[in-house]
């Protein structure tokens, strides 16, 4: 964990369904400004984990701390309205609203906000984006690239302190993926804090400052990457599939 | 045509409306009691669309809403001798709490469970009226008091047109409003809704609670319009000739949600010589409509309609269903 | 009240049980297989029974002989039904497909119950007995059409369970109910199973609606309640489990009986053991929210 203050911290989470330990004693932090990349093999909870820690699931053991405030079972969109944006490992858009209304919810969950304002601040995203072109289409009719990064664009009319992103990299072309990692280096830069979690090791290790490993619901790993690359567990886990 | 006359077809209603409202003295007693009727199924149909169409809780219960509405003004007033849009105003109030009950029990329910679950609340509903005979008379019909001491049905449609007009006003708000899109959303994906910050159980509650409330008053109304109430308001039969209307109409418009309401009315007057044929016909035509038009049948040309006024180049980037700050319904 | 009108009570809750089940057990096949819940299974249901009615009466067929009719017509029915209206349902380009079987199979109700209304007219009518005559057990009576009708109904959910364990089109049918991809990888075509599916299911319903016309009358609107409980009985079985569907329809059926003997106002009893059965559904909606079948394929158990 880097030196900045913390933001979020999972403490001791456990997430049972049925007779199945998906998280077991997960202890998860993440620092103002970070870029951590959460990977392991299928199955070994990072979504479970990340469900819990955006408010999606209610664990059934340890406590989620988001701003040093114990969340105690809070609704999602409390979750939101903190400044936690996440998107879905299959995307999850307004299918039959259009691009731009896809932006315009989150924006307009905001107190205070005005139409104009983020009608005005969707149009920067979505050119940010490269979608503006898009904009009156239904999100249904976009390439599952683009569902990607309007899913991305969903999340930033948020104006989150940190972003979620599971399996961003998933399925997207790799011209689209460059540009996708571009964007989120851009967003790091500015100072949000990211959440990555993929398969594909590549583009993870190239945006990650830091790695957490997860495996059969346990984190075994955390830390630079360079680090966690020579770790013999990461390695047992991954060559033990 | 210039994009100065978009909205043109928001004054075409308007004036449409006005030349109801003159010549209404001209319509024949009998055409008088269709547009009154019609107009009651209109407020139904459309806060229906709200329930299922916006946010796609498919409530089987909304005719057991206006029941309850109907029986609940028809009482008081019958007891306490209350006026009777006093008594209305309670039955809405009533409607609006266990509406929002309702919404509340069935929070974690979707598509055919809730179904199944607000048509055993209706179910219900219907028995208990049709029981408690020595409450609600049972079968034989609750005697209503009738909310003008006239025989002339004009009082009657001049008030039905308020109630509708005031309830699409308020709907259409609704709609328009940042909660209309928070609602889509809801309907759309809740998981995906909920992490972009919409209270969605708030807003299902809510719905639930609004929606009934307009079955309340439509309820109301029409006990105090007929002047007897039978418990079978409320069952499947009058249930399922709702959801034919407004899915006929196109049940994602308040709109087409009306227009299908006065279309089936208008068409079961017609088609009288049919006698009990008409519900299957209907029935049929739900079917046909559901296998082959899905988005209902007043959907394309409504939306032919709102464009009257735009230019060509407007209507052909305009690919969007719902322009965000339009006036009007 | 003496214990003999309870076990009275007891045997007639067994039989209606059964034939609930019989019921359910289809609603559990439709659903597993083509993903929707059928609103228009009591509505098959009344037409089974109607449909023996006119084979007896018009045809002078015996009543078993016409319940075995009326499951092969309904079933033919069915399927044409289901070819009709069910297909986009299979159609990766149809959206909503839950609202899509929902209204369908919710407007079909209406429409087939209408038509009975009248093709059949709205007054009760009463096909004549399987067996006519009761036996008696002590201070036990019981028609023998009540026995016939429970009989009948577990020898045809043992078919069933006999047809989907031991036959190659069972095994296909709980191959496409567990996974369509795959099932379609070792060459079952799934898109003739769900017409299957839905004319075995809906046969079943016309058996039940056959074996129930001489206990009770036939009536356009018979089904409506059957099939709130057919969908109490799948949600309380649990899970697509047909042994599930059978126990919690004998619950179901012994509960609905006793709360109609012990309710003290015997003229209220009746409409409020509907209300009951209705109220014990959504109970367990409240509980159990995506509870019909959880699991979405079927289990033979």
């Amino acid at each position: 964990m880097s030196a900045a203050a913390e933001l979020l911290r999972g403490a001791g989470l456990v997430k049972r369904f049925g007779g199945i330990v998906a998280n077991d004693a997960v202890d998860f932090a993440v620092g103002e400004g970070d870029l951590v990349g959460l990977i392991g093999p299928n199955g070994s909870g990072k979504t479970t984990l990340i469900n819990v820690l955006t408010g999606h699931l209610a664990p059934d053991g340890g406590q989620v701390v988001l701003r040093g405030r114990p969340m105690r079972g809070a609704a999602a969109h409390v979750y939101a309205a903190m400044g936690v944006a996440r998107t879905f490992q299959l995307t999850q858009l307004f299918a039959r609203m259009t691009v731009l209304e896809n932006l315009l919810v989150p924006g307009l969950t905001r107190p205070g906000s005005t139409w104009q304002a983020v009608a005005r601040r969707a149009r920067t995203t979505l050119e940010f984006l490269n979608l503006a072109h898009l904009e009156q289409l239904h999100a249904k009719n976009l390439s599952g690239g683009q569902q990607k990064l309007l899913e991305l664009g969903r999340c930033l009319m948020l104006e989150p302190a940190i972003l979620f992103l599971d399996e961003p990299f998933a399925g997207v072309h790799p011209h689209l993926r460059d540009g996708l990692i571009k964007r989120i280096q851009e967003l790091h830069s500015a100072g949000r804090t990211f959440v990555v979690v993929d398969h594909d090791m590549e583009s993870i290790l190239r945006v990650s400052q830091r790695l957490v490993v997860m495996a059969r619901g346990r984190k075994i790993a955390d830390g630079p990457p360079a680090e966690v690359r020579e770790d013999q567990a990461v390695l047992a886990a991954y060559a033990g599939l | 045509m210039t994009i100065g006359m978009r909205g043109l077809h928001v004054y075409i209603l308007l004036a449409a409306a006005a030349l109801a409202l003159v010549f209404a003295d001209r319509l024949s007693s009998y055409w008088m009691h269709v547009a009154i009727i019609a107009m009651f199924y209109g407020i139904l149909a459309s806060s229906w669309s709200l329930l299922a169409g916006y946010v796609g809780l498919f409530s089987l219960g909304h005719m057991a809403f206006a029941s309850i509405g109907g029986y609940t003004s028809g009482l008081l007033v019958q007891w306490y001798g209350i006026p009777i849009p006093l008594g209305m105003l309670a039955g809405i109030a009533v409607c609006c709490a266990l509406g929002g009950v309702i919404g509340w029990v069935c929070l974690r329910m979707s598509g055919p469970y809730l179904a199944i679950f607000t048509l055993g609340f209706a179910e219900i509903v219907r028995i208990i009226f049709a029981t408690e005979d020595d409450i609600t008379s049972g079968m034989a019909g609750l005697h209503v008091e009738r909310l003008f001491d006239t025989p002339s049905r004009l009082p009657y449609f001049y008030a039905a047109f308020a109630l509708l007009a005031v309830s699409l006003l308020l709907m259409g708000l609704i709609v328009r409003s940042r909660w209309g899109l928070f609602l889509r959303a809801i309907r759309e994906d809740e998981q995906a809704a909920s992490a972009s910050g919409v209270a969605v159980a708030r807003f299902r509650i809510l719905i639930f609670a609004i929606a009934s409330g307009f079955a309340g008053l439509a309820g109301g109304f029409y006990g105090h319009y007929i002047g007897i109430l039978t418990p079978s308001l409320g069952g499947l039969d009058f249930m399922a000739v709702l959801v034919v209307m407004t899915v006929l109409g196109g049940m994602e418009r308040l709109p087409t949600a009306v227009g299908g309401a006065f279309a089936v009315e208008f068409l079961l007057e017609i088609l009288r010589g049919y006698g009990q044929w008409r519900l299957p016909l209907f029935g049929l035509l739900l079917l046909l409509t559901m296998r082959f038009a899905r988005n209902g049948l007043l959907a394309p040309l409504w939306l032919q309609f709102v464009r009257l006024g735009e230019s060509p180049a407007v209507t052909a980037t305009a690919a969007q269903d719902v322009p965000q700050k339009e006036p009007g319904l | 009240m003496t214990w003999d009108y309870v076990f009275i009570q007891v045997a007639n809750g067994a039989v209606i049980g059964i034939i609930y089940a019989l019921i359910a057990v289809g609603v559990t096949l439709i659903f597993s297989i083509l993903k929707i819940v059928n609103f228009a299974h009591g509505d098959l249901y009344m037409l089974g029974g109607y449909c023996a009615y006119y084979v007896i009466t018009l045809l002078g067929v015996p009543p078993l002989g016409a319940m075995f009719v009326s499951m092969a017509v309904i079933f033919a029915l069915a399927i044409i039904l289901e070819r009709l209206l069910l297909t986009p349902l299979y159609d990766d380009a149809t959206e909503r497909k839950d609202e899509y079987g929902l209204i369908v199979t919710f407007g079909l109700a209406f429409f087939l119950r209408n038509v009975a209304v009248m093709v059949f007219g709205p007054f009760p009518l009463k096909p004549p007995s399987f067996i006519p005559g009761v036996q008696r057990l002590g201070g036990l009576v019981i028609t023998n059409d009540r026995l016939f009708a429970g009989g009948v109904g577990i020898v045809l959910i043992g078919a069933l369970l006999w047809f989907m364990h031991r036959t190659i089109w069972g095994q296909a049918l709980d191959a496409v109910s567990q996974s369509r991809e795959s099932a379609a990888i070792v060459g079952i075509n799934a898109r003739r199973f769900n017409s299957v599916a839905f004319g075995i299911g809906a046969a079943l319903a016309a058996a039940a609606g056959a074996l129930i016309a001489p206990i009770f009358s036939l009536a356009p609107d018979m089904g409506v309640l059957p099939n709130i409980h057919a969908f109490v009985i799948v949600i309380l079985g649990g899970m697509g489990s047909v042994g599930g569907s059978i126990l919690a329809g004998l619950l179901l059926g012994e509960a609905e009986n006793l709360f109609t003997a012990f309710f003290p106002d015997p003229t209220r009893a009746l409409a409020y053991t509907n209300a009951f059965g209705l109220l014990v559904l959504m109970v367990v909606l409240v509980f159990r929210p995506q509870g019909l079948f959880g699991r979405r394929h079927l289990r033979m158990e």
